[in-house]
């Protein structure tokens, strides 16, 4: 198949082989930690890979609307998939690695702490949005792709403005957006989290060092790989998405099995090399 | 006590510094057309509107902003190693991170007007020589609080990630912050000026941006006086609320029900901003009204 023939949708199936391939790969970066590295080296790959999953599928719910969206022509918020998916989720990694520096604090406090700073940024961006579209430009929200709104029942298509296919960000965008920061602050938590602990406790052999001694590198390292893990899984679900998305009500977040399947195989690769680097 | 007040007036510095950050770098996007808003300007010129707005739009703003405030979080790092005094060393690496956004400005610029030679869009040299410093301006006013609030964060409120690592996550941050909020208001309310207030731009008026002032042609200038109006204070308050309650829930809550009690303050926040924003919903639906009768759409149906 060409490009021109190629559908600017992207399609909305799963490819059988590529899925299977993707599946052989994530067996053979286990395998492979399975194999060389210690046995927390296998439970850290295995975190990495779910907080990828959380990530890719977070980064579907937030209502993202782009260009358009800052001329009011369509729903969401006016900015990039990737980037406002970052930019909360790394909020989340923010609170998530304060929590995980409290010794005191255990697995369920520090991914939680990740996804409500991923959520509470989320719910503060999309409130601005709506002020500044409701009392700055006069535009009530709408949908563009449902007839009326599915957690409130708000008829949509009166309020969509003459020659655009909606504006602002309805309530069910707005809960969108939220469970997308809680679900990509969690997941860019979990793969601090699993690295640091692996860090802490491999570093100290390999840099003739003690635990304490190496805090500092083993959270920064852990911090890096995390963010940078976080835009491999968030890039990888806005190429999914292609462009626009307005939540979880938009037929586009039914493509999110596609991009578990990605993020889960590009994840346990990254995961790897960042298991690799203190093994080898 | 005592390291809770402190924690909650570092908290409160942090909310007020993320604010200014969060004003001048929508301003600063809005003067150099870094938002989404650009498709527009770099639209325009192929539609036959020739015009004279800055256009540096080569990077989304999350990641320049997170490249700028990174590169001074680094440089500050390096310098207060070599034992510098810490303000001196943000201040002035500060202003090393703006001669590179100065760089990336001019030649962002310059590449992007370049590709529109076929639509015969001029590079203008004197918009160079005049905005690209206002944006550099700008620029160090939003970069320098954020990486002054990081410092803070580490060293009042001892956040265990290294100042470099803060200043990629908070520069994102602040980038995604400004420009979900600010760039709705400068592309409709400042691009499409002439188009009805209160209704999105009509898809088919894309390219068709307002180029005229009230003397002459518009300058990119004009549009950071404008968007300083709303826009900008709106993204400041976003990310100081942001900022703010971030640290705030985590400095007075975190010893709370074994660690819990940051994570349910979160939650009732979360739940909080949530009614809020429906409240407003509803309040735009009744008293702006629909655009066509609800009931005639159904009989047309």
């Amino acid at each position: 198949m060409t490009a021109i023939e190629a559908s600017s949708s992207g399609g909305e199936g799963i490819n059988p082989v590529a899925s299977v391939i993707a599946i052989v790969l994530i067996l053979i970066a286990i395998a492979i930690a399975y194999f060389i590295a210690p046995p927390v080296a296998v439970s850290a790959l295995i975190g990495v890979i779910v907080g990828g999953l959380l990530i890719g599928f977070g980064v579907h719910f937030v209502p993202v609307g782009g260009a358009p969206a800052a001329m009011g022509q369509s729903p969401g918020i006016a900015t990039g998939v990737a980037m406002l998916a970052a930019g909360a989720g790394l909020a989340g990694l923010f609170g998530g690695a304060w929590a995980a520096a409290n010794p005191e604090f255990g697995f369920a406090i520090v991914i939680a702490s990740g996804a409500i700073g991923g959520g509470l940024l989320m719910a503060i961006t999309c409130l601005m949005v709506n002020i500044v579209y409701i009392f700055g430009m006069g535009i009530p929200a709408a949908s563009g792709k449902v007839a009326k709104d599915p957690i409130t029942g708000d008829t949509q298509e009166a309020y969509k403005s003459q020659g655009t296919e909606g504006h602002g960000l309805p309530f069910i965008s707005y809960v969108g957006g939220v469970i997308g920061g809680l679900l990509g602050g969690a997941g860019g938590t979990l793969i601090y989290y699993e690295l640091l602990k692996l860090y802490s406790e491999l570093l100290p052999s390999i840099l003739s060092a003690e635990a304490a001694q190496v805090v500092p590198i083993a959270v920064s390292l852990a911090g890096i790989f995390a963010i940078g893990m976080f835009l491999v899984n968030a890039v990888l679900a806005a190429y999914n998405i292609t462009g626009t998305i307005e939540g979880p009500h938009d037929p586009k977040f039914k493509r999110f099995p596609r991009a578990i399947i990605g993020c889960a195989t590009a994840s346990a690769v990254c995961g790897l090399f960042a298991i690799l680097i203190v093994v080898v | 006590m005592e390291s809770v007040l402190f924690g909650i007036g570092v908290t409160a510095l942090a909310g007020a510094l993320a604010t200014i950050a969060g004003a001048a770098e929508d301003t600063e996007s809005n003067i150099g057309s870094q938002g989404d808003p650009n498709s527009q300007v770099q639209l325009a010129p192929q539609m036959g509107y020739i015009h004279r707005i800055y256009n540096k739009a080569v990077s989304g703003e999350p990641p320049a902003y997170g490249l700028w405030v990174t590169i001074s979080a680094g440089v500050a790092w390096a310098f207060m190693v070599t034992g510098m005094n810490p303000v001196l060393a943000l201040v002035i690496a500060s202003a090393l991170a703006i001669f590179v956004q100065g760089v990336y400005a001019t030649t962002a610029y310059l590449g992007r007007t370049a590709s529109l030679a076929k639509f015969e869009q001029p590079v203008y040299i004197d918009v160079i020589k005049s905005v690209t410093t206002v944006t550099m301006a700008h620029a160090f006013v939003a970069v320098f609080p954020a990486v002054s609030m990081c410092y803070l964060i580490i060293a009042a409120l001892n956040h265990p990630f290294p100042l470099a690592l803060l200043g990629i996550v908070w520069g994102i941050a602040l980038g995604a912050a400004g420009s979900a909020t600010g760039n709705p208001f400068y592309g409709k309310e400042r691009q499409y000026q002439s188009q009805k207030f209160g209704a999105g731009v009509p898809i088919s008026a894309s390219g068709n941006i307002v180029r005229y002032a009230e003397a002459g042609q518009r300058s990119s200038l004009d549009n950071g006086w404008f968007t300083a109006k709303l826009a900008g204070p709106a993204s400041g308050i976003c990310f100081g609320l942001i900022v703010f309650f971030e640290l705030w829930r985590t400095v007075l809550f975190e010893s709370a029900a074994a660690g819990w009690g940051a994570i349910i303050a979160g939650v009732v926040l979360i739940l909080i901003f949530m009614i809020i924003d429906r409240y407003i919903e509803v309040w735009a639906r009744k008293n702006y009204g629909p655009y066509k009768s609800e009931s005639a759409e159904e009989v047309s149906a």
